[in-house]
């Protein structure tokens, strides 16, 4: 069976190049808007999971979904802290653990909005169980005991009273920022001071998780179901990991949604153009048609043809869309996570599961406009073709 | 004219015409919902009333007041009558089914907001009992509630003691009479939960989150929130006193860029739509070529040659813009109760979205239709005549 050649689809949609820009820019713009809302979706969770530990646990109240709904009084923290073999000891022999405080403030932005910050209070062991995850940039650490506080760069540059050296007040305290930490993760939206001292300030008698290492070989579900039984301190337990991927499903739920949504309704449209195009395409061309099916062509081969041509508005659709999107990677964005109520900073990343997703996307586009016109080319009876002009 | 022509024209391609009509409905329905959704967002501050003021924790959205605040705030000169406002953060069976709870001075709420208008049972039924409660008309749909049930709520922020549920009993259903108040709350007695707190029956943050103001006919609203202001300025808990609007204005730009990011899918969406419809009227401006011919060589002038083009891309595109609007108007109730359920009231097709959707129907079929009427009007009737298809 003789197969059309290709370069005869290829040619064609040359020579009609306005009608075939058009449906290619119909495509990319459909295919940019999926793209760049995958993007927005990728960038979100890939801050939230790509800094969680499988071997750092987080400690909260039964029932409580995030850190501000978990309360741990201190002396239960304590002995959480210290009764668990489980977790694993530093050098000195004391347990990497530690018990820190939450909370949402209100800060000011440099372009004038207010927004919530998550502020933490953390414990002497705090920085040792973090410390891999976090960098001092800029100034030193917290000294414990003193009313200082140190920034995640997401927040120097966004924040009013967040440079080092300036001074931020909390409640009725004021706090110097002494240090500029940077993190891939959430905390590099966070400001960070001695547990103590905050919950002085801010008036939290109550402490929120206890966070700690776990010594290898932990068997976790072990743990936590004699964490749940524990008349002392019932509290449940999860990985870091697992943790903050429960911290993104709402947000990244939503916009999966959005995405799915716009890109069937978006899609349908584009199909109907894609459609009309290839009709067109196809009834100006009923004489070549004619003429390809009385040197012998059979139908099969010469579907595939038109197939082929609407495939390849497509691919071009998908690359055009591609490039409208690509300059999107990495422009940064903030919004609420409304499961913590706190802004995150994040940016946009076009990964190359968008990309793909976004190609193979406007390839099924192309396909699904182009099918039923080139079935009907297959279908044409050769002298009513020819007749045609 | 050759009106009849025009219609002629339409229906020579009806395939064409259907596929290029659907794609019209589709992104004019896209357009009005995304405005819409946009508009919800922000709903709750347009309608926000001027004479109630919030006052809130100047620290932190979860950090309390005393109850001890209210004696001082009700001194204040201007204010009219002030409410407890506690958030409850419970839910019913499941923590899929969403909705606000606020525990509030039962016998001051209708006062503070009148927009709560009682459509079945009665504020004396309300005041009479502790654990009463009045619900939404919306709420008391999606779960079938009546006056005289008792329902079963989980505590999420309020626990009881012995793991059991919160129980109310609903003692009215209202029906908002404006979109800044939620159809589907559960407003309780603080003291319901002030009591359980007290009683050791049930373990939560005490103090009020916010106090609502009714103001004084007359008062001052920039002396009232200055005075409450300086009142707090030295602890123990500062406080910021804004008008409603403004408190509602604090969750919306939580958003951060989530409504700039809808616009630019609009506009996306707008400009694929566009491109779409230049691409029918190109490709059906080039087929009437010969027939346009005709028309002149018969005598009609060369702006009725134009107005016949123009006129096609018009009528197609007002009667998309119509589709789709008519989907949306249509569809407004169930995606009104679905973004309801996500917390987001206030989603509806005004007449503002609606004229806006014809509006951009109309500029899209002027600009679709001019290229190819500007080129049909001047071209000279021999070449016309000449022309192939």
């Amino acid at each position: 069976m003789a197969l059309v050649p290709l370069s005869y689809n290829a040619r064609s949609l040359f020579v009609r190049r306005s009608a075939t820009l058009l449906t290619v820019f119909g495509i990319g713009a459909t295919v940019a808007v999926l793209a760049g809302v995958l993007a927005l979706q990728q960038g979100f969770e890939r801050l939230f999971t790509s800094s969680g530990r499988e071997h750092v646990v987080i400690f909260l109240r039964p029932g409580a979904t995030n850190e501000g709904d978990s309360l741990f009084e201190r002396e239960r923290a304590e002995i959480l802290m210290k009764s668990r073999p489980e977790i694993a000891l530093d050098e000195q022999g004391r347990p990497l653990a530690a018990a820190e405080r939450y909370l949402a403030v209100r800060r000011r932005k440099l372009d004038g909005g207010e927004t919530n910050v998550p502020i933490r209070g953390i414990g002497p062991r705090s920085l040792a169980i973090h410390g891999e995850l976090v960098e001092v940039v800029a100034g030193r650490p917290v000294e414990f005991g003193a009313d200082e506080v140190m920034v995640g760069s997401a927040l120097t540059t966004r924040m009013q009273n967040c440079r080092v050296g300036d001074v931020l007040l909390l409640n009725t305290t004021p706090f110097r920022v002494v240090g500029e930490f940077r993190s891939e993760g959430p905390f590099n939206s966070e400001i960070w001071g001695d547990s103590e001292r905050i919950g002085e300030a801010l008036e939290r008698p109550l402490l929120n998780r206890v966070v700690a290492q776990i010594a290898p070989g932990t068997d976790l579900e072990k743990l936590a179901d004699s964490l749940e039984g524990d008349k002392r301190v019932p509290a449940k337990v999860q990985t870091e990991k697992a943790f903050l991927e429960g911290q993104t499903q709402v947000l990244s739920g939503v916009l999966l949604f959005l995405g799915g949504f716009l890109a069937l309704v978006m899609g349908s449209a584009a199909v109907l153009t894609g459609t009309n195009t290839m009709l067109a395409a196809i009834s100006a061309r009923s004489h070549e048609i004619g003429i390809l099916l009385s040197m012998g062509f059979r139908p099969l081969p010469i579907f595939l043809a038109f197939l082929f041509e609407a495939l390849l508005l497509g691919v071009l659709g998908g690359a055009l869309g591609c490039l409208m999107a690509l300059p999107l990677d990495g422009v940064r964005t903030g919004t609420t996570n409304f499961q913590t109520f706190t802004e995150v900073a994040f940016a946009f990343r076009i990964t190359p599961d968008v990309l793909t997703t976004a190609v193979g996307f406007a390839i099924l586009l192309g396909l699904l406009g182009g099918a039923w016109p080139a079935w009907r080319a297959a279908r044409m009876k050769p002298t009513e073709a020819l007749r045609r002009s | 004219m050759p009106w009849s022509l025009l219609l002629r024209h339409l229906l020579a391609r009806p395939v064409r015409t259907a596929l290029t009509f659907l794609s019209l409905v589709i992104a004019f329905f896209l357009v009005c919902f995304l405005k819409s959704v946009v508009g919800a967002l922000g709903a709750g501050v347009e309608a926000a009333s001027q004479s109630r003021l919030i006052v809130q924790s100047a620290v932190s959205l979860f950090v309390n007041l005393p109850v001890s605040y209210q004696s001082k705030i009700d001194g204040v000169v201007g204010v009219e009558r002030t409410c407890k406002l506690q958030w409850f953060g419970g839910y019913y069976q499941d923590p899929a089914n969403f909705f606000a709870q606020f525990a509030v001075d039962a016998d001051r709420l209708l006062g503070v907001y009148p927009e709560i208008v009682l459509v079945e049972g009665s504020e004396a039924q309300f005041l009479r009992q502790r654990n009463a409660c009045l619900i939404g008309e919306e709420l008391a749909d999606s779960f079938g509630w009546r006056v005289g049930d008792t329902v079963p709520i989980i505590g999420g922020l309020y626990t009881r003691v012995d793991g059991s549920p919160w129980t109310f009993l609903v003692a009215g259903i209202y029906r908002p009479s404006s979109a800044n108040v939620d159809g589907r709350t559960l407003w309780f007695h603080y003291e319901y939960l002030e009591q359980s707190l007290e009683n050791g029956a049930a373990e939560g943050p005490d103090g009020a989150g916010v106090y609502v103001l009714s103001l004084a006919r007359g008062a001052d609203v920039t002396r009232v929130m200055g005075d409450i202001d300086r009142l707090f300025e030295n602890g123990p808990q500062r406080v910021q006193t804004t008008t409603e609007s403004e408190f509602q204005r604090q969750f919306v730009s939580m958003l951060g860029s989530v409504p700039t990011l809808l616009g630019s899918i609009g506009g996306g969406v707008l400009f694929a739509i566009l491109l779409a419809t230049l691409n029918t009227m190109l490709m059906a401006g080039r087929e009437r070529t010969r027939s346009m011919g005709i028309l002149k060589a018969l005598g009609y002038p060369s702006r009725a040659v134009f107005a016949l083009l123009i006129g096609e891309s018009l009528i197609l595109c007002l009667l998309g813009g119509m589709g789709g609007v008519g989907v949306a108007l249509a569809t407004s109730e169930g995606m009104g109760s679905f973004f309801g359920g996500f917390g987001i009231p206030g989603y509806g097709i005004g007449l503002g979205t609606a004229a806006m959707g014809m509006g951009l129907a109309l500029l899209v079929g002027l600009v679709a239709g001019i290229a190819p009427a500007i080129a049909a009007s001047r071209m000279r009737v021999v070449d016309a005549l000449g022309a192939e298809h």
